[in-house]
Order: C-alpha cells, then structure tokens, then sequence
C-alpha cells in the first residue's frame, strides 16, 4: 500500500506538465467557489449578530399595503399586554443627501429615557447632555467622511420638508461592534428627527416591542396583530429566516451555475484521463508484466487523483482564507452588499465552520475522482501484450 | 415553492453522480450476471471480467462517498431545521413530508447493505477464481433498486418540503403522549426497554466469547433498533438532562458538542462488522475473528458512551431523572 502511494507520487511529479494544468483548473474552481461561500458566511453572521441586536417585535402600521407612521397612543395599550416588558415607539428614517449621493439613516433617540438596543443606550448615556441642550447629531464614521468630503466638517445644513434649512452639530463618532449597519448611520434626539422629517409629535415610525420569554412572543405577536387590525407585526424570527433564505437563494444560484462549470470541468477531465500516450501505455504495459494486478494499477490512479484534487483543495481553501479575510475579498464582496458609497468600507470577520468547508468538499473532490473513476479502469484493463509489443 | 440552499443542491448533485455509476454498474452486473461463465475462454468471458473490475470499483466508490455523505445529509437537515417554521433539529425536517422517515430508515439500511456487498466482495477476491462472482452481482441487481427508491425518496422528501407549512417540533414527535409508533416504545417500562438493550449487548460479548458468528449477527441485527429506541426513550434524556425531551436528532447539534456523530459512527462500526462476520465465516474467510472482535469493540464502545451519561447524571445530582 505504502509503495503503491509512493510510485503514484513519482508518476504525479513525473508527468508535472500535464498535471500541473488539470491542478491549477480544479484549484482554481475551489478557490471560487470556497471565497464565495466564504464571503456569504462571514456575511450571514454579521447579519445574525445584527440581528440579535434588534428587538423581538417591531410594530408597523400599514394604510394602503405601504409602512406608514403609527400613533404613539398605540405603545400604552401594547405595553400593557402581558409578557411584554417594553414597549417603546421609533422615531426613524432615510435621509438623502443628493450631493454625496447617499442615504443616510437618521435614528432618533429619547435622551434620559430608555433605549431598545444596548450600543444605543451607551451613545445615549454618553452624550446625553448634549442631545439634549442642543441641536447636535452623532454619526457613523461613514457619515462622517462623507460629510468632510462635502466641506461639512463641524455641522451639516438638513433641508426640511417645507424647504428651510436646519443646522445640525457633529458631536461626536459613532463606533459600534458591526459596522455593516453603523457606517452610514445618524443619531439624534427625537424631536429634532421629526422637525427634520416634518413629523407630527402623536406620530412614530414604528413601535419596538422587548418580550423577555422567548416562548412568549408569537402569542404576544398575535395579541397585537388582534388588537391593531391594520399592523405588520413582525417577530426577529421572521427576520432571519428572510435574510438566511436571502444568503441561501443567492449562494444557491451561484451553486446552480457552478455545477454547470464542474460538469464541464469533468468532461475536460474525464478526455485528459483517458488519452493516454504511448509512454503511459508502455508503462502500464510493463507494470501488468511485471506481475502488477488490475486492482493494483487502479489502486495508484486513485492515488493519483486523491493526491491531486485533496492537495487543490486544501491549498485553494487556504488562499481563499487569504484572500477574503485578509485581503478582503476585493471584487467578490460587492457581488453580496451592493454598490453604496456608504456601504462597502465594512471588514469581514474571520468566520469559518466545518460545514462550509465540508460543503466545499463535497461539490469538488468527489467529482473529481468520480471523473478519474472509468479512465482509470481502461488504462488498468489494458493489455499488457498488445501495449509493449 | 422549492429549497435553494447550497447544501440541498449539493446532496442532490452528488446523488445525481452517483445514480449515473449505480445505473452504469447495474447495466454491467446484469451482463455479468446472464453471461458469466469461469470456464469459458471466449473473449466475453474475458470482457466480462474486466468489467467486473469496474463494477466492483464503482460500488466502493458509491460506499465510501455515501458514509460521508450520510453525515452531511444529516447535517443539511439540521441546517433546514433554520429555515422551515416549528422545526428545531433534524427531526423536524425529517417529517416535514411524509417521504422523510422511510428515506431515513431506507439510506440507514443500504448503507449497511452496500457495506456488506464489499465485504463479501473483499473476501471473494481473495480466491484466485473469485467463486462468488454470480451471486455477488446477482445481490448487486437486488440492490440497486432499494438505491433507486432511496434517490426517489430524496428528490420527493426535498421537493416536496414547504417552508410555509410549521412541522413539528422532536419534542412533539417522540413525546410518550402522542399515540405513534416511537411513543409506544417510549411509554415502554424502563426494565424493558434497557434490559433488552444490555441484554443483547450481553449476548454479542458471549457471541464472542464462544465464538459464534451466527449468534453474533441476530443479536448486532436487533441491537441496532433496540439500541435507537432506547437511545430515543432512556439515554437521550440524560445527555439533553431534561426529563421529557426524546430526540435522536438533537444529539448532532453543537449544544451537545456533535456527541450524536460519534455515538452513531460507533453503532454503526460494531453492528456492521457483527453482521458482517456471518457472512464472513459463511464465505470461509480466514479473518472473521478479527471482524468478530472488531465488532466487540465498536458495540462496548457505544454502549460505553450512551451508559456514560445517566451514570455521569447519577453521581452528580444523587437521583435519577
């Protein structure tokens, strides 16, 4: 057995030239593939941590099919349905700023009241002073530089709905754990988000809902529905089996096309295994005269290929590791967040599971040695006699 | 509406490269079947025993790819368990449509068959005039349509599965309330149920003791039920520590550590080769004790690992649950 793997090593490195070409195709269909999935990984997760963050049910009024703003008198009879600990409404919106080209997401914030998520309820404590005195804002760092690019370093001029201009103060760089959703972030107090966007004081974008008991939050989801005919109440869990089957839908179709690649791949393989030249004929030849069995010559084509496609595999795995955690995966990236100028200046963070490397392996390596699997059965059966002679 | 996820496409692939080799490998058996004859010197003969060679590699290769693959299959499910409304592990999934247990069962028992098919074609080729080859392919012919039915199973289970539809929950399935099949055996008094699990792993260790091959095989054939069902109903509770959830599936997940993969490999390793050594013994095969010992020590290293668990309860909290 030892030996067998040895000559099949020997015979790899001996023909270097036309295994050289068949490993930098295959390495380079895993390196793809592996960024990809990659890429779509890290990204799930850093939408999932997001996700945690958020709270477990958002409350929409909707009038015509569209989300429209809902009455604030709503979050008191929410609150006091039982199992809800919070209930708290949402002053939000885009905003955009024609110049720069971008959206920005305006967040209002109650200062001295209480906040639905932890990293805004530490911006709160931290300059709640300030919200609070004056007409300031805390950005995200992408709205930052945006700004700066624009000559708005110290403050920046909002154009309200009636056309008068409302002058608003940096007070500060925003800098939670995901930057996927901070970056093109604004925070600031409630009524300076209405005066901005012409909102009544009764009105609220949404109402956020915090259930402590898990179990408790589709009756909870239910109640609310019942009591508000005209609302989208929607659970975290409705939230991530979206985004999960967003990923899945996208990574699926690129899965979709790749299979057509690596079926062609196999027909380009299964031709080079099975042309063999003279030289390898003779070889086989003489082996089988030498007393080597049938088994044993497909034993080292085996080899031969279980060397070729693991080590592609590891090495494109490993450039792949390279290229999305640490180069970024320049290019692929834009493929799943799209183009904003905001958007892209997010970093991946290292994520990888043994499934994804597994499902890797899957779609690749078997179907590399299935393809070598007839091949190498001719070359194993031919006759030693009609090859030397 | 159907599943796009990359790992449904995967399985679904990888069983389609495997349905085109079974296929080509039924073709070939059934020419080797009709056509065989050792003592002819015709060039079909000749022809016939070449393409043995591939038929034969094919299978491997479609045994050593499903053994992997099985786990993946598993693990996709659970992945699924993300997706479809109600389900928390595989179990869930499982049920979604009604094709989902019988595939289960169905991929369980080829995989033991498509084993045993290689260890009996292990053993004929080591005769020099490989004396089992008719019956061999003839049991290959027998075979490929319980692999047809399991790839039909698949393509319906997977297809079939709406992600609007809540499932059920493991801990609806297998609870001792509802009135199906698993409930009785679950609601079964605890003497029964563990004493007809040690009790067969008791007759395997004599089995080996006397060396009986034959013995060894019925008991390791029913031990894998017995040992499933008293997983579901005793064992499955002291590693979940929760006194009503019975699952075989949950064991696979992370919150468990993946023990589940490893309970199952073991199973699965000492049941083959108990089986296997019947056929063994029965094709005269010199290496039938070693496959007898190698299936003692699989089946000891299971029972070891599932007794681990409510000893391991018992010492640290003084009751049981």
């Amino acid at each position: 057995m030892k030996n067998l793997f040895a000559f099949a090593l020997g015979s790899l490195l001996r023909r270097g030239a036309k295994n050289l070409f068949i490993f930098v195709i295959f390495f380079l269909m895993v390196f793809v593939l592996a960024s990809v999935f990659m890429v779509t990984h890290a990204l799930k997760k850093e939408m999932f941590t997001t996700l945690s963050a958020l709270p477990q049910i958002t409350v929409q009024r909707i009038v015509a099919g569209r989300q429209t703003q809902i009455g604030v008198e709503r979050v008191e009879r929410i609150a006091r349905i039982l199992g809800v600990s919070q209930a708290l409404p949402r002053v939000w919106g885009f905003y955009y700023f024609p110049r720069a080209g971008v959206n920005y997401s305006i967040v209002g914030l109650e200062s001295f009241g209480q906040q639905y998520r932890a990293d805004l309820q530490k911006a709160a404590d931290l300059y709640v002073e300030k919200l609070a005195a004056e007409d300031v804002m805390i950005v995200g760092p992408g709205v930052k530089k945006s700004l700066a690019e624009h000559f708005y370093p110290e403050s920046f001029l909002f154009v309200k709905p009636d056309g008068s201009l409302k002058k608003v103060r940096i007070a500060g760089v925003f800098k939670p754990q995901t930057v996927l959703e901070s970056n093109d972030l604004i925070l600031m107090e409630n009524s300076l988000v209405r005066e901005i966007f012409g909102m009544d004081e009764s009105m609220a974008t949404d109402i956020v809902v915090r259930v402590p008991n898990k179990e408790e939050i589709p009756t909870v989801a239910r109640k609310i529905r019942e009591i508000y005919p005209d609302t989208r109440v929607i659970t975290r869990e409705d939230l991530r089996i979206s985004y999960q089957n967003v990923f899945d839908y996208k990574s699926g179709i690129f899965l979709a096309l790749f299979i057509v690649a690596v079926f062609t791949f196999f027909i380009i393989l299964y031709d080079k295994a099975s042309g063999l030249s003279s030289e390898e004929k003779r070889e086989i030849g003489i082996l089988k005269a030498l007393g080597w069995k049938i088994g044993d010559i497909m034993r080292v084509k085996f080899f031969e290929a279980a060397v070729i496609s693991l080590t592609a595999y590891l090495l494109a795995v490993t450039t792949a590791l390279a290229y999305v955690f640490m180069a970024q995966a320049p290019l692929l990236k834009h493929l799943f967040t799209g183009f904003s100028v905001l958007k892209p200046s997010f970093a991946l963070s290292f994520s990888v599971d043994v499934g994804t490397l597994a499902l890797i392996f899957f779609v690749t390596v078997p179907v590399y040695i299935a393809a070598t699997l007839i091949p190498s059965w001719k070359a194993a059966t031919l006759d030693a006699d009609e090859v030397i002679r | 509406m159907t599943l796009l996820s990359p790992e449904v496409i995967a399985v679904l692939m990888l069983d389609g490269i495997l349905f085109f080799f079974a296929s080509l490998a039924f073709l070939l058996s059934l020419r080797i079947v009709l056509r065989w004859d050792e003592r002819a010197t015709t060039p079909l003969q000749y022809t016939l025993q070449k393409q043995a060679y591939l038929v034969a590699t094919v299978i491997a290769f479609i045994f050593y790819l499903k053994l992997p693959l099985f786990l993946f299959f598993i693990y996709t499910l659970d992945l699924l368990s993300n997706i479809l409304p109600g389900a928390m592990c595989a179990a869930g999934v499982t049920t979604a449509t009604v094709y989902g247990m019988p595939l289960f069962g169905l991929k369980i028992a080829n995989l033991y068959l498509f084993g045993l098919w290689l260890a009996a074609h292990r053993i004929d080729m080591g005769y020099p005039t490989m004396p089992y080859t008719r019956v061999k392919f003839l049991a290959y012919l027998l075979l490929f349509p319980l692999f047809v039915a399991e790839e039909a199973l698949e393509l319906l289970h997977f297809f079939g599965i709406n992600p609007h539809v809540i499932v059920s929950c493991c801990g609806t399935l297998f609870s001792a309330a509802k009135s199906s099949a698993v409930s009785a055996f679950v609601s079964l008094p605890l003497p029964v149920t563990l004493g007809s699990f040690y009790g067969l792993f008791g007759l395997a260790v004599w089995a080996w003791r006397k060396q009986r091959p034959l013995l060894s095989a019925l008991a390791n054939l029913l031990f894998v039920p017995v040992a499933i069902l008293s997983l579901i109903a005793f064992f499955s509770t002291y590693v979940y520590e929760m006194p009503h959830h019975h699952c075989p599936f949950c064991l696979l997940q992370a919150d468990y550590r993946f023990v589940g993969y490893l309970m199952y490999a073991f199973l699965f390793f000492g049941t083959f080769f108990g089986m296997a050594v019947w056929l063994a013994k029965r094709m005269g095969y010199e290496g039938w004790r070693k496959w007898l010992l190698f299936s003692l020590i699989g089946d000891f290293l299971y029972v070891a690992l599932v007794s681990y668990y409510p000893i391991a309860f018992y010492l640290k909290n003084g009751v049981w649950l």
